[in-house]
């Protein structure tokens, strides 16, 4: 192993963030002190609360408490190598997946005299830069301050250890994991054959959410305090289980058991280390991946107008329209999209079962998670097509630039993609909100409505952002649009759709006060005819907006292919 | 002699913060006339044939294609082009089919017309069998002849082509060598960027040396020969002497130290 090579590769795979981060690449010059900064920044806020946890200490009188608080300590300590080692899986594997349309600049180059377990390690090293690194720099900093008031020192030098090992653990698995699902997603393509894409996005999509099942499970309404309690004593009895043992031998050495100590502790290593032989063999075998080939179609090539033709898109238009179809369903980084809606169903669901044990739901709770689920997943997926759907062409943008096309077919061909998509979404949310919920007319006709109107007009707004801040850089990975742009249209969208639903506020509050049984002095009396006249007022702001913005969207569109300097 | 003329540039320039890409060009190219457009890197080649399609404004300067300023109406400038890219992006989650089907779309083919276009070319230069595969898998050969078949099939009146050959097979190259010729003779106007010389001499009927933004030398082979001073050269020699670049042999020689 030539640990120069490892970190090299290592410095390879941070720098290639720079591209995404970098404005200036002529004279590119890197600014080290704000790289270290959140490094920096974690280790000072750890030493503070290390310090502040051994002045609390040394403050305590009270004997009894000072025990407790000790044996709390102690405890906190032992479960950290298994609370590290689960942040560590999550931080990975959110970071690998989104390196998920990464392009070369991070793939292994070949022709180079790099052995394989140099590029494995390297690559299990980058997956802990960020924040899994900046975590454990605070924990370890903390400790080791707090632990010389504490007294226990040993202890505190033991666990961290045991973290950084956890949390290499959590590297090697999701470096593991990673070849795995590399190779078994391009096994299931080739055999797939022809349904090869729906496999594809099926899979991804059954990817996401059971990664977000997990997430959610672990992370959502769940104290630290219950997760630490749980840990201690899920431990011992999942002793069997090879990622639990550095937390076993670090209880362990609290409570003096050499023998264990010694065992536990030889086992997790000799596990990292079989782990990581697992990961250079599959690596070997499987790292220089050749993405399989897809064939779509067999057939002879039939021509057709198609159903976008006929209603009254140009042929141009309409194959801007198809592509980008095609595209939200065929490129891996555009189909994480997709997840969003069912990320915006399953958060309240959980909530809902988690906040409710034992408890009366309240009887406005039906309508609200009707309204949230009809509203949110439609209008977050035409945010976030309308921003994305210029800067998605990437390098091919070129092709637009060259061919063609005006910018009133460019905005309308992109908007009403981002439009009818999400507005598909809508009816699919509304229809298992309804299931769900069963809303009474009055609020079926609110959350439809309202869902509508800001689905096609948000869609107008965010494009007319998307096309001024779209990013064709796609490397390390596509980013599509500038942040900033992004921040200003994220601002701009939710003061228009408060204005597009501000209408319907009051006849909201009136059935919520109404559920709440609320005192005679605070209901709100409205006529019969307001809810007619509120959702014709939303539609009304909702025209204008989208009017204005198409306007806006256009423009921008003429100086966007004016000035393609590609 | 009178002319017809297929692209006109008119002092035209462009900078780049303190790079001067183009520098105050002016070009008169005929119409139905395959023209070489050579240079070392960074000349300013891409950039003119950028300005021509429109893709890059110039600071300074006008240029009109077939008789429209490119600036008044680049989209029906961009109705009559052809072009392709040096190194080109496509998008790969098409198959080459849907790329082309798709170009034809843009370009507003007829369907009858499409078909018939998108098979002969498919068929001409080997790609029948991997059409119906995501451009992904193809190599970059495959997509370079995707992307020229894209350029070609829409029958435009003028070519722009920057680097056009580099990845192609020999087959491949002769035909859309061939291909341009009889083009060109049925009016076609090409504008072609090559680092491959002795396909600019074979070719062209014009070259325009480039060189740090400005043409070095203009003419016919004949011309240039005789602007060097180099009777017998061929276009390499001529390139070097003209480009300033010629001097080679000190320079091998120190690296082979």
């Amino acid at each position: 192993m030539n640990w120069k090579n490892v970190l090299r590769l290592l410095s390879v795979d941070r720098k290639s963030s720079r591209l995404i981060r970098g404005i200036r690449f002529r004279r590119f010059r890197e600014n080290k002190v704000v790289t270290y900064a959140l490094y920096i920044g974690a280790l000072v806020f750890g030493l503070l609360i290390g310090w502040l946890i051994a002045n609390f200490y040394s403050g305590i009188s009270d004997t009894a408490f000072k025990e407790d608080f000790l044996q709390g300590a102690s405890s906190l300590f032992t479960t950290l190598p298994t609370l590290a080692l689960l942040y560590g899986l999550v931080f990975s594997q959110m970071g690998q997946m989104q390196r998920i349309g990464a392009k070369v600049s991070i793939q292994p180059l070949y022709w180079f005299p790099i052995t394989w377990a140099e590029h494995t390690l390297a690559s299990i090293l980058a997956n802990l830069v960020g924040w899994p690194l900046i975590i454990s720099i605070f924990i370890c900093s903390s400790i080791s301050v707090a632990s010389v008031s504490l007294g226990l020192v040993p202890l505190a030098v033991f666990t961290m250890f045991a973290l950084l090992a956890s949390l290499f653990l959590a590297s090697v698995t999701t470096e593991v994991l990673k070849i795995l699902q590399v190779r078994i997603s391009g096994a299931l393509t080739k055999a797939a054959g022809r349904a090869a894409i729906w496999v594809r996005l099926l899979g991804s999509i059954v990817f996401f959410v059971i990664f977000y099942l997990i997430y959610f499970s672990l992370y959502y309404n769940v104290s630290i305090p219950s997760l630490v309690g749980s840990i201690a004593g899920g431990q011992k009895i999942l002793w069997f289980i090879p990622y639990l043992w550095l937390g076993i031998a670090l209880s362990a050495f609290a409570s003096g058991l050499v023998i264990e100590i010694v065992i536990f502790s030889l086992a997790s290593l000799v596990f990292i280390y079989l782990l990581f032989l697992a990961a250079v063999r599959l690596n070997v075998r499987f790292g220089l991946y050749e993405e399989p080939s897809i064939k779509i179609s067999r057939g002879a090539y039939v021509p057709k107008a198609g159903l976008l033709g006929r209603l009254g898109f140009s042929f141009a238009e309409a194959a801007i329209m198809r592509k980008d179809f095609k595209a939200f369903t065929r490129r891996r980084e555009l189909m994480y999209i997709f997840i969003m809606p069912i990320v915006f169903i399953i958060v309240p669901i959980f909530s809902a079962m988690r906040g409710t044990t034992g408890e009366s739901v309240p009887s406005a709770f039906p309508s609200f998670l009707f309204v949230y689920i009809t509203l949110l997943p439609g209008t977050f997926m035409t945010v976030a097509l309308g921003s994305f759907i210029i800067g998605s062409e990437g390098g091919s943008v070129w092709y637009i630039y060259s061919s063609p096309i005006s910018a009133k077919s460019l905005v309308k061909a992109k908007y009403f993609f981002a439009a009818l998509f999400s507005f598909a979404i809508t009816l699919i949310c509304f229809f298992i909100s309804v299931l769900l919920t069963s809303p009474s007319l009055q609020i079926i006709a609110i959350g439809l409505t309202e869902a509508i109107l800001l689905t096609f007009s948000l869609g107008m707004v965010s494009l007319t952002f998307g096309i001024k801040g779209a990013d064709f850089r796609e490397f390390p990975r596509p980013r599509m649009i500038r942040p900033l742009w992004s921040f200003i249209n994220g601002i701009v969208c939710l003061l228009l759709a408060l204005a597009i639903i501000s209408p319907i506020i009051p006849y909201g509050l009136k059935i919520l006060f109404e559920a709440i049984q609320a005192p005679a002095t605070i209901s709100i009396p409205l006529p019969e005819l307001y809810l007619y006249v509120a959702l014709s007022l939303s539609g009304v702001i909702a025209s204008v907006i989208t009017y204005v913005f198409h306007k806006k969207a256009v423009k921008n569109a003429e100086e966007f292919l004016l000035k393609a300097e590609i | 002699m009178t002319y017809l003329s297929g692209v006109k540039l008119t002092s035209v320039s462009k900078r780049y913060g303190d790079i001067t890409a183009v520098d105050y060009l002016d070009l008169d190219i005929k119409k139905g006339e395959i023209f070489g457009l050579l240079g070392p890197n960074g000349s300013g080649k891409s950039t003119t044939l950028k300005m021509i399609l429109g893709l890059v404004k110039p600071d300074s300067g006008s240029v009109n294609v077939l008789g429209i300023n490119v600036e008044d109406d680049p989209v029906a400038v961009k109705r009559k082009v052809g072009y392709v890219p040096e190194s080109p992006r496509v998008y790969e989650f098409l198959t080459g089919l849907e790329f082309l089907d798709f170009t034809g779309d843009i370009y507003g083919m007829q369907l009858d017309e499409k078909k018939k276009r998108i098979e002969e070319f498919l068929k001409a230069l080997d790609l029948e069998g991997r059409e119906g595969d995501m451009i992904s898998s193809y190599s970059e050969g495959m997509k370079q002849k995707v992307v020229i078949i894209s350029a070609i099939m829409h029958r435009p009146e003028l070519l722009l082509l920057d680097e056009p050959l580099s990845g192609l097979d020999p087959r491949s190259a002769r035909i859309v060598k061939d291909l341009l010729h009889e083009m060109a003779s049925q009016g076609v106007t090409t504008i072609m960027s090559t680092h491959i010389l002795e396909i600019a001499q074979a070719m062209c009927d014009r070259i325009a040396i480039m060189y740090n933004g400005r043409i070095s030398a203009l003419g016919t082979m004949e011309e240039l020969r005789q602007k060097a001073r180099m009777p017998d050269s061929g276009l390499e020699d001529i390139f070097l002497k003209l480009t300033g670049t010629g001097d080679i042999k000190p320079v091998v020689e120190a690296l082979m130290k």
